[in-house]
This record gives structure tokens, C-alpha cells and sequence, in this order.
């Protein structure tokens, strides 16, 4: 029994004469990491944004059932950028501040302690993202919706990325992930959701995923989409 | 817990601490003492008394004003929605309306102090170089005081907060940085003599509204008409009439509390952010 944080039900969400999603349900549980994967432009950045509310569904509904908290959703974009001039504590000490948060202790959870007086600007790829990433720890929300978190990294980043997001659901979080990274996803994930052109066409755990063709779930993922319609819904809303 | 003190605070103290580390606000502060420097000393009016040197400045200041609240303004907003950072505060306990008022309220101090610092100077100016009729209360028309240059302080201010709160309002209109840059430009053209033209043209147009009423609308004239009734009027005979002043406060803060609001909606537009 396992209790449900973030519901949505039957999300569809059109731009214009595009349809980004349709008829999408998800839910998301305390303690678990659910990986949404597709093509890009399959809708799962939209999917995401639903989720966290910073989108609104053009029909369906969703709902946060988690517990009560200052911040409920911890919120990762796909390109998280931060306002140079500043260094990561500062940075972090302005978010943590909006949720009575300690800056450095968010700063060591992803292994920035060490260097809380660099310049954000200055900040390789994988250390800003670590730094989005603590940004979305800030207040300690129960749901966490990460939007490639591992994107443009480096193996070993990438798998730091995933500890921490496996970490996370350990310690009770609802985590919501996406990522390209098939891999890492199966190894972190307790259910992946695979998106194509808006649509939710598998929804299993990793292993029931790969037993449906007996191959890695690379193999799995490749029988359940259709790569050449990839581009046809790509557009900047949808990435 | 934090309180809406603490969010608004947080978001005050990032704004102000990235003034102090822009070169831009410097530069803004060296251009506003050249100027007004130069067209003081053009003018002659430091050595003639506090109201020649008002009367020395007020054209440009009147425009200068709004120029550099623009360019302290007009990225306010814009940039933190490029970015995305609006996004990521409004998984925040962070309210549209407190996060405006933070960013306002921060870029206003830095605003204050490029714009009313090298005019305090001015007027530091005035008190050792000016002549003896110049004495600190004006009791009657004619006499000069350090007080009347005070008030064009604080009027200069006011305008400066009014024109700061449309550059903010803007820049939460603009979803890029480039149209906030064009935005600005318009607002600015507005702000210095849109206003004013369409309150001519209303007048033209056979509005049965007196004129003094009229200009108080305008932010421009608004501040030009109190400070001609409230420090240039020692120098006239009569009451000069140029605006009604409880208009003309009323104008400014009508001008900024729309502002803001706009802002605050603006962004709270970005947002669909579900508490529960």
C-alpha cells in the first residue's frame, strides 16, 4: 500500500492545432521514482509542467494528495539557469530563505559544499544542474518533478544525478523524472512511463517493460514508438 | 515557517546586492552627475541660489528621470522569466504581488541612489557656493531656501519611484529581453510625452475638464506642475496655476499602485500554480 502524492487524470493539453497530450492519467507515490521517457518532443516536458502546475491542462485534472508542506512540489527545469553575478551559497541561501531552508546543508546534499564560493556563471554544466537540484530540495517538498536531470552530462555526473534521485525516493519523496538516459532510468525507476506523440503507450515497471521483448528495455522502448513521427509535435512548447 | 516578510525580504536583498555589483548602475551614476553637473554650471544657478539651480536642471531631470528608471527597470522582471526563475518561485511560498513588491522595492533603492545622489550633491554645492540672500526657511515669495531644494528632492523622488513602477510593470509584460528593450522605448516615449500629448488633445478634443486637472494625469507633467507649486513658486507673483496638486499626488500614486499591480498580475499570470 503505498500512498498517492501527485494524481492526474485523463491530461490533455493542446497548443493551438497541436495536440502535446492527450487523455494522460499518472500518479505518483511517496517513496517511489516514476520515469517518464519518449521521443522528444513526445510531450513529456508539457506532462511535467502539468504536474508541477505551472501549465494548466487543457482538460482533465490534477490534484496534490501529499502531505502538507510549505513548498509541496520541488521543481527541476530542463535548462535551469541562475542569475550570474552570484555565488552558488548566495544562490542558495536566496531560495532556501523563501522556505526558512540551510542553504549550506542543501548545498552538501549534492556535493556543492566545496564550493560555495564560486560564481554561478562559472559553474560547469553538471555542477548548475547539481544546483537546480538543490534548489528543488529546498523546503524539503514532498514531490520532486525533475525535468532531465542528467542532460549534457558526463557518465559519472549523470550517475551522481540518479544516487541522489534514488536517494531521494529512500527518504520518502515522490520523485518525477524525465530523461533519454534508458540505463540510468531502469536502474533508478520503479515505474516508467513511455510517452509517444502525447500518449501514454506502456506504463509498467522495468522489468515487466523489458520482458516484453526479452531484451534490454532499450529494445522494449524502440517497439513502442514510432521514431519517425518524432518531430511532427516537436515544437518549443512541447520539447 | 517563513512569513511574507521573509519572501519579500529575500527577493529585496537579491536585487539590491546585484546593484551593488553592477557596473551598469555605476555608469548610470557617473552619466546623471555629468549632466546635471554640467547644466548646472551652464546655468550659473549653484552660485545664484537652490531655486536658479532647480530651474537649471528641471527640464533634463524630467527627462533623465524616466530614462534611468527605465534602464534600471526594464529588465527587472524579464530577465527572471527568460531564465526561468519565475517558473522555479512559483513552486514557492512566494505570492506574484510580494515578489513584484521585493523586486521593486530593491531596484528602487538602487534607482533612489543614482538619481538623488548626485542631486543631493548639487545641493551640497548650492549651500557653499550660493549667494547670501539664499537662507534655510522661505518665509516669504522671493526668498530662497535649502528646504524648497529638499522638496524637488522629494519630488524627484517620487517621480522617479512612479516611473520605476511602469519600467516594472513592462517588464512583466515582456516575454523576451528584446521586447522588453522595445517596451521600455515605448513606455518611455509615453511616460516623457505621450502623456502630456494626449492630455493636449483631450483638451482640443473639447473635454470639459480644466487643464491643471488634466496634467495632473500625466506623470510628467504631474511632477513638473509640483514642483512649479510647491518650489518654483517663490519665484512667482501669484499662484502659478500650472496644476492641481492633490491631482497631481493622486496621479503619481495612482501611476504606481497600477503598476505594480499590472506587475503582480503579470506574473501571476505566468503562473497556474495550485496551492493544494
Amino acid at each position: 500500500m503505498t500512498d498517492t502524492y501527485l494524481d492526474g487524470t485523463d491530461v490533455s493539453r493542446t497548443f493551438g492545432d497541436v495536440t502535446a497530450l492527450s487523455d494522460v492519467s499518472i500518479d505518483v507515490s511517496g517513496g517511489h521514482v516514476v520515469a517518464l521517457i519518449g521521443p522528444n518532443g513526445s510531450g513529456k516536458t508539457t506532462l511535467l509542467r502539468i504536474l508541477v502546475g505551472l501549465l494548466e491542462p487543457t482538460d482533465g485534472e490534477v490534484s496534490y494528495e501529499g502531505p502538507d508542506a510549505t513548498r509541496p512540489l520541488g521543481y527541476l527545469p530542463q535548462a535551469p539557469t541562475f542569475r550570474p553575478g552570484f555565488t552558488t551559497r548566495e544562490t542558495m541561501a536566496f531560495y532556501a530563505r523563501l522556505v526558512d531552508d540551510d542553504p549550506d546543508e542543501l548545498l552538501d546534499r549534492v556535493g556543492l559544499g566545496r564550493v560555495p564560493d564560486r560564481r554561478v556563471e562559472a559553474l560547469s554544466g553538471g555542477m548548475t544542474r547539481l544546483l537546480g537540484i538543490a534548489q528543488a530540495l529546498a523546503g524539503d517538498p514532498p514531490v520532486l518533478a525533475l525535468d532531465e536531470p542528467a542532460s549534457g552530462l558526463d557518465p559519472g555526473m549523470s550517475q551522481q544525478v540518479f544516487d541522489i534521485v534514488e536517494a531521494l525516493a529512500e527518504d520518502g519523496h515522490a520523485v518525477v523524472v524525465t530523461s533519454h538516459d534508458l540505463p540510468l532510468v531502469e536502474g533508478a525507476a520503479d515505474r516508467i512511463v513511455v510517452l509517444d506523440r502525447g500518449e501514454v503507450v506502456a506504463n509498467d515497471t522495468p522489468a515487466a517493460l523489458r520482458e516484453r521483448t526479452g531484451g534490454p528495455l532499450h529494445e522494449t522502448f524502440t517497439s513502442l514508438v514510432d521514431a519517425g513521427d518524432d518531430v511532427a509535435i516537436r515544437t518549443e512548447e512541447t520539447r | 515557517m517563513t512569513g511574507r516578510f521573509d519572501a519579500f525580504w529575500a527577493v529585496f536583498a537579491r536585487e539590491v546586492r546585484g546593484a551593488i555589483r553592477s557596473r551598469t548602475y555605476l555608469l548610470l551614476g557617473v552619466a546623471m552627475t555629468l549632466v546635471v553637473f554640467g547644466l548646472a554650471q551652464a546655468g550659473e544657478g549653484p552660485s545664484a541660489g537652490y531655486i536658479p539651480t532647480v530651474v537649471d536642471v528641471l527640464l533634463v531631470v524630467e527627462v533623465l528621470v524616466p530614462a534611468v528608471a527605465f534602464a534600471v527597470g526594464y529588465r527587472a522582471i524579464a530577465d527572471d522569466a527568460v531564465r526561468g526563475t519565475l517558473d522555479v518561485l512559483a513552486t514557492y511560498p512566494l505570492p506574484s504581488w510580494v515578489y513584484v513588491l521585493g523586486v521593486y522595492a530593491g531596484r528602487a533603492v538602487a534607482l533612489l541612489v543614482v538619481v538623488l545622489g548626485p542631486l543631493a550633491v548639487l545641493g551640497g554645492v548650492v549651500a557653499v557656493t550660493a549667494g547670501p540672500a539664499t537662507t534655510v526657511f522661505a518665509t516669504h515669495r522671493g526668498v530662497d531656501s535649502p528646504l524648497l531644494f529638499v522638496r524637488f528632492l522629494a519630488l524627484t523622488a517620487a517621480f522617479a519611484l512612479t516611473t520605476l513602477a511602469l519600467a516594472v510593470a513592462i517588464s512583466a509584460l515582456a516575454d523576451s529581453r528584446r521586447r522588453a528593450i522595445l517596451l521600455a522605448l515605448v513606455g518611455l516615449l509615453v511616460v516623457v510625452v505621450g502623456a502630456d500629448v494626449t492630455v493636449f488633445r483631450a483638451m482640443t478634443g473639447g473635454l470639459d475638464v480644466g487643464l491643471e486637472t488634466l496634467l495632473g494625469l500625466s506623470p510628467a507633467s504631474a511632477y513638473r506642475g509640483l514642483v512649479f507649486e510647491t518650489v518654483l513658486y517663490v519665484a512667482f507673483a501669484g499662484r502659478s496655476g500650472f496644476v492641481a496638486v492633490p491631482v497631481a499626488v493622486l496621479g503619481l500614486v495612482v501611476w504606481t499602485a497600477g503598476s505594480l499591480l499590472v506587475a503582480a498580475l503579470a506574473v501571476r499570470g505566468g503562473r497556474t500554480y495550485r496551492t493544494n
